[in-house]
């Protein structure tokens, strides 16, 4: 028999998820080894050999969500870089766009990657492009090579390229990544117009410049794993997810660094699309609660939705990415008291360590999941898989002393107080999330993820007006999941400036086929030779600065119209003009490992008094394992298992789907 | 009655939310590029006698500057007589408003006929008419010149769209569809307002809905004295000049403030400040109110939530007739550099009380520079450059160069979006090497820009600031760089912009600006050598 394996390394915890030719899914987890985090791949390879009984050999396809390229940024572990821009602009990767993101700070933190390439490692060269790639001023190679010794000189390790209107015309950037070649053979080269050809000359030197910054750290540390996974046995190559949510094979992967900065996220959302997908809803808000976070994602029709940048440690990085929008709040969230006596909580995280003070390691701020305890939503003797005995005297102690007794409650109801503040920041960022798409979230269903998402869902859909919640199998490995349901996938995009009303379809297509040709050799590369083929175009009002994702699917001028009306809320018939065209090429390789290991045991043997809005309440204490096919559980109830703790509230009703996910939905 | 503080934590989520929400909407839904690139709207909900409940602020020139707009709403239309589908509209600074682009629309929420809260936004739109594209003329003399005025009226009447207005308005501004376009995003972003204040009296009842604003708003009033208790009491002083009015272009105009922290209050008095000017910097008094607001936050404590509780601990002396406090018809359209550098004397004034959280004055320059004529590839092109300047250093750490500060956030052109677009070339942006202020730690650097147009007259406006006086060092720091201007034209010669000018450009012309520093904290002399020479290194400072 054959095994897929998906193995996601997270910040505490490497998930792997391994499924057999005949459907069976285990799942394991295993610390994750900073430092070096292949050593905890290799140690899930130890797992499925000695535990499950599965041979390297036997693997059939091994897929990986990695955090090496945003840790190589948040750590500062990046190569010491150059970059060479056009004479006059070899400042803009500092000066970027002006704005700050904090608004009320008095003292300012720079808001460009400076740290990329500060001005000792910029150098000009003489040359130059009009607005319509027209050559104003031939490429000066001396100009070159002065910039290039000046850089070499100063020993740097890759070389980011960036010169004005580069994406109307590559001409100058390749010569003189020729030029570096035939000098420094094997110095890593970044081109701005392979990387991002699209207009705005920060953005695009700013994305270079990463790639270039975490090339070096990629390729070194995909090159160990696959000889890692070749001494272990394993014969397949190696796969890696990108931020928009599809897999390459690590040869590639490694060509295009800056595609794998949201690669653990990406796994997340993509096991979500396939457990909403199998069980029936394809309109989803995923909501992934965690410790100090709750990321949140949309899915339209199928699709996640994808944004054409993202933010990487405080920097707008222009590459495509899974839309995943971060709030801080989550378990580990802190309540406190504010000067006028209000309550609150967040944004500060007791994190895991000293963590909530029911862990007692010595936390004694109260936070979310001391108030879970508090009100019974959690069992202190079976959490986390009965990793941590949880201490609720002192989850009881931080609750009265900081909020209850100050505040004149009773601990319970401080308990429900901060519960119900915490929901009420987390659905208002929901909203917002969704509003600022164009998405009304009553259409939608509501997927919680994550340890701490199934236990507020109900809570967050009340506020919401959501009236279907669907619980995955496993929402707290659903990352490793989505590995093995993500299709291979590569995009390639360019710049292609016209007006709507000037477009000449036969030098679109010619575009387009050129795009296909090289996006097609990449995809043959992965041994894939009839992808699924999906052509957009990114589409703008003339004169309006941001645009919109349109599939070429029909007249493009009315399904930009109907975009932009779904997305800003209105439109007009004023011209519009074409700024890039698109590739996404894709192939379905299966689909996410559910994971159900439904047993259908009898009733629940077992009753908690919990605290609900209402007042306290019997509930019944079920776990997820032994829920049976057609048994449906009217809250107020509590599922159990390993990995999280779902609330049904009262009013709600939960049942399995024939996918293994637990839908809940308003009792009628 | 008591409120559970459970609920009033909840509510108060709930109302940001909505703010957020229109905000969101006004944002997603408006047309054109200032609001999208420059965020210039914001969207809030205002109690039933007009305070602010909760304001969703892109940048902060918008705090506090829909609370006159609301008085002189309540003012003219009695609440009594308020039906739940009209929707009122002013833009007229001497009747509410800020400056004539700044159209402010609020609508009433009334519930079982009574009036429980309003919702309003504000939007810079693109053109208001007047004497110049974009209606921000730096040569108008009188407000009549600047554009439409727009007294408080009923933009919808029960319902009914008022099409005398809306013709009147089309007729006068020069992209009608656009401007109307974008007060239909701030329709739809009050109707939001209005919806869900409604479902949210459903739920709680109008009485007990009122409790919890009045509640909010204490608490808010409460925790700003605890903050402004923490500043040590006393008057302390600061006096700034901007370059000129635009007209009279040898004469600096003169700020001062005065600001006595109380025993749990903040005064801040103008006298000193220069007489209104004929030129546009004057500017109304909503403006300043924005200045301390930003200033009271940035001061305190950012956590506190923002409502009219928060500004009920500031008060304000404007002289009449003054920059601050201009009488009809002054001109008030450029009026964002006086604000700006309201802002910066406010927090100036207390650098030496809390020297380790006021940084040494940033420049404060936001650079503006509009070029328009014939394209010619045929049609019209105007297109705008907004130029930031350089922070100033702190206790701890350099300026940064090229930043947005204050009551500003707005993003510069990028030179291929700006040569796509126009003929115009852009042959250099750069920072501005030793433009910072000398100090143990530096000032941030200015940028410079260099401008070539490609065809005949072109009109071109600029409009600048620190020319003439620069953000001075502060702990023996040293001041930052003027901020400088040239126009080379093509047969060799050239002229120094006096900060303000609007002249017409040939072909080959080319303009170069370099935008101000920011100015040094701390005896220059206490400098680091590793940091002087990573400096050199990376062309901060000459070598």
């Amino acid at each position: 028999m054959t095994y897929e394996i998906g193995i996601d390394i997270g910040g505490t915890f490497t998930d792997i998820v391994c499924r057999g030719a005949d459907g069976t899914v285990r799942i394991a987890k295993v610390p994750t080894t900073r430092g070096d985090p292949s050593r905890a791949v290799l140690a899930a390879l130890d797992t499925a050999r000695d535990e499950w009984g599965v041979p390297a050999a036997a693997i059939s396809r091994f897929t990986h969500g990695t955090t090496v390229a945003t840790n190589a940024v948040l750590e500062r572990k990046g190569a010491r870089i150059g970059l060479i821009a056009t004479e006059g602009f070899k400042d803009v990767l500092e000066i970027g766009r002006q704005m700050r993101h904090q608004m009320y700070d008095l003292v300012l933190k720079p808001e460009t990657p400076v740290f990329l390439a500060p001005g000792r490692y910029r150098k000009e060269v003489r040359e130059r492009l009009d607005a319509s790639g027209n050559i104003l001023t031939p490429l000066d190679e001396d100009s070159v090579r002065t910039a290039v010794a000046a850089l070499t000189e100063q020993n740097v390790q890759a070389i980011a390229v960036s010169l004005v209107f580069s994406f109307l015309n590559p001409t100058h950037e390749r010569r003189i990544r020729d030029m570096i070649a035939a000098e420094h053979p094997g110095l890593p080269v970044s081109l701005s117009s392979d990387v991002d050809p699209a207009f705005r000359e920060y953005e695009r030197t700013c994305v270079t410049a990463f790639d270039a910054y975490i090339k070096p750290v990629v390729a070194d540390y995909l090159a160990n794993l696959e000889a890692d996974l070749q001494r272990a046995g394993v014969t397949v190559p190696l796969q890696v997810m990108q931020s928009r949510g599809g897999l390459a094979s690590s040869s590639i992967a490694r060509q295009r660094p800056v595609r794998l900065f949201l690669s653990g996220p990406a796994g997340g959302v993509v096991g979500g699309l396939e457990a909403g997908t199998q069980a029936g809803f394809k309109n989803l808000i995923t909501v992934d609660i965690g410790g100090t976070s709750c990321d949140i994602a949309l899915i339209t029709d199928g699709e996640p939705l994808i944004r054409s940048e993202g933010i990487i440690d405080g920097y707008t990085v222009r590459v495509p990415m899974v839309d995943v929008t971060a709030i801080g709040a989550g378990g580990g969230s802190i309540a406190w008291r504010d000067g006028a006596g209000s309550l609150r909580v967040g944004p500060h995280s007791a994190g895991s360590e000293p963590g909530p003070a029911c862990y007692g390691r010595g936390g004694t701020q109260p936070t979310v999941t001391d108030a879970s305890v508090v009100l019974g939503y959690i069992d202190p003797a079976n959490f986390a898989g009965r990793t941590l005995t949880l201490q609720p005297s002192l989850s009881h102690t931080a609750i009265k002393t900081v909020i209850a007794d100050p505040l004149g409650l009773t601990v319970e109801e401080a308990a429900l107080g901060i519960h119900r503040v915490l929901n009420a920041q987390m659905a208002e960022a929901i909203r917002l999330v969704s509003i600022g798409r164009g998405i009304d979230p009553r259409g939608y269903a509501l997927l919680p993820l994550g340890g701490g998402g199934p236990m507020h869902a109900c809570a967050l859909a009340e506020e919401l007006g959501i009236s279907s919640i669907v619980i995955p199998p496993r929402p707290g490995v659903l990352a490793a999941a989505g590995l093995l349901g993500a299709p291979v996938e590569h995009e390639i995009a360019a710049a292609f400036p016209v007006k709507l009303a000037e477009l000449d379809q036969t030098a679109m297509a010619n575009a387009l086929r050129g795009l296909d040709e090289r996006c097609g050799a990449l995809m043959a590369a992965e041994g894939i030779e009839n992808p699924d083929i999906r052509h957009f175009a990114d589409v703008c009002y003339i004169g309006q600065s941001y645009h919109l994702e349109v599939p070429l699917t029909g007249d493009i001028y009315e399904t930009f119209l109907i975009a932009h009306a779904r997305v800003y809320g209105h439109s007009t018939r004023i011209p519009a003009k074409i700024v890039n065209l698109r590739t996404v090429h894709r192939s379905r390789t299966g689909s996410v490992a559910a994971g159900a290991t439904t047993k259908g045991a009898a009733k629940p043997p077992i009753t908690r008094r919990i605290r609900v809005a209402s007042g306290t309440v019997e509930a019944a204490i079920w776990d997820r394992d032994s829920i049976g096919a057609g048994e449906k559980i009217a809250g107020p109830a509590i599922v159990e298992q390993s990995d999280t703790t779902t609330l049904v509230e009262p009013g709600w009703t939960a049942r399995l789907t024939d996918s293994g996910a637990l839908l809940l939905e308003r009792t009628p | 009655m008591t409120l559970d503080p459970i609920t009033v934590e909840v509510t108060r989520h709930k109302l940001e939310g909505i703010a957020n929400e229109m905000q969101s909407t006004l944002l997603r839904s408006s047309f054109s590029p200032i609001v999208k690139e420059g965020l210039d709207a914001s969207a809030g909900l205002f109690t039933a006698d007009g305070q602010t409940l909760a304001q969703a602020c892109a940048i902060p020139i918008h705090l506090a500057t829909l609370i006159p707009v609301l008085q002189k709403i309540i003012e003219v239309f009695p609440p009594a007589t308020m039906h739940p589908d009209d929707t009122y509209l002013l833009n007229d600074p001497y009747t509410g408003g800020t400056h004539l682009p700044d159209i402010a629309l609020v609508q009433p929420i009334i519930v079982d006929g009574k009036l429980v809260a309003f919702s309003a936004a504000m939007t810079h739109h693109q053109d208001m008419g007047g004497m110049s594209a974009g209606s921000v003329p730096t040569n108008a003399t009188e407000i009549y010149q600047e554009g439409l005025r727009l007294p408080p009226l009923k933009f919808r009447d029960a319902g009914k769209l008022n099409e005398t207005l809306v013709a009147i308005i089309r007729q006068n501004v020069r992209i009608p569809d656009t401007v109307m376009g974008d007060i239909n995003a701030q329709l739809a972003a009050c109707s939001i307002g209005v919806r869900r204040v409604t479902e949210l009296t459903a739920k709680f009842g109008q009485e007990t809905l009122k409790n919890l604003f009045s509640e909010l708003l204490d608490r808010s009033e409460t925790m700003t004295r605890q903050a402004l208790g923490r500043i040590p009491q006393g008057t302390y002083r600061y006096v700034d000049f901007l370059d000129n009015d635009g007209i009279e272009l040898d004469k600096p105009i003169r700020i001062e403030v005065a600001v006595t922290v109380g025993q749990s209050g903040i005064h801040i008095d103008f006298t000193g400040t220069s007489p209104q000017v004929r030129g546009p910097m004057n500017c109304v008094p909503s403006g300043s109110l924005a200045a301390a607001c930003f200033a009271i936050r940035a001061l305190t404590d950012p956590a506190i939530p923002t409502n009219a509780g928060c500004f009920r601990p500031i008060s304000l002396h404007l002289p009449e007739g003054s920059l601050v406090n201009p009488v009809e018809p002054a001109p008030v359209n450029a009026r964002t550099s006086t604000i700006k550098r309201i802002t910066g004397c406010i927090i100036s004034a207390l650098a030496e009380i809390l020297p380790d959280r006021v940084p040494a004055p940033a420049a404060g320059e936001m650079a503006l520079v509009a070029f328009g004529g014939r394209h010619p590839a045929g049609g019209n092109f105007v297109t705008g450059d907004l130029i930031a300047s350089g922070s100033g250093a702190s206790s701890v750490s350099d300026g940064v160069d090229v930043i947005e500060t204050d009551a500003t956030n707005c993003m510069n052109l990028p030179a291929e979006a700006m040569e796509m677009e126009t003929p115009i070339r852009l042959h250099r942006v750069a920072l501005r090497a030793g433009s910072g202020g000398a100090g143990e730690f530096r000032g941030g650097l200015g940028v410079e820009r260099e401008y070539e147009v490609l065809t005949d007259n072109v009109t071109f406006t600029h409009r600048g600031e620190r020319h003439f006086s620069a953000a001075r060092g502060i702990f023996g720091g040293g001041d930052g760089a003027h901020g400088e201007s040239t126009i080379l034209r093509t047969d060799g010669s050239s002229e120094t912009i006096p900060s303000k000018i609007v002249t017409r450009l040939m072909k080959g012309d080319r303009v170069i600006l370099r935008t101000a520093g920011g100015a040094g904290y701390g005896n220059p002399a206490l400098r680091t050598a590793a940091a002087t020479t990573a400096d050199q290194a990376d062309g901060k400072i000459a070598s």
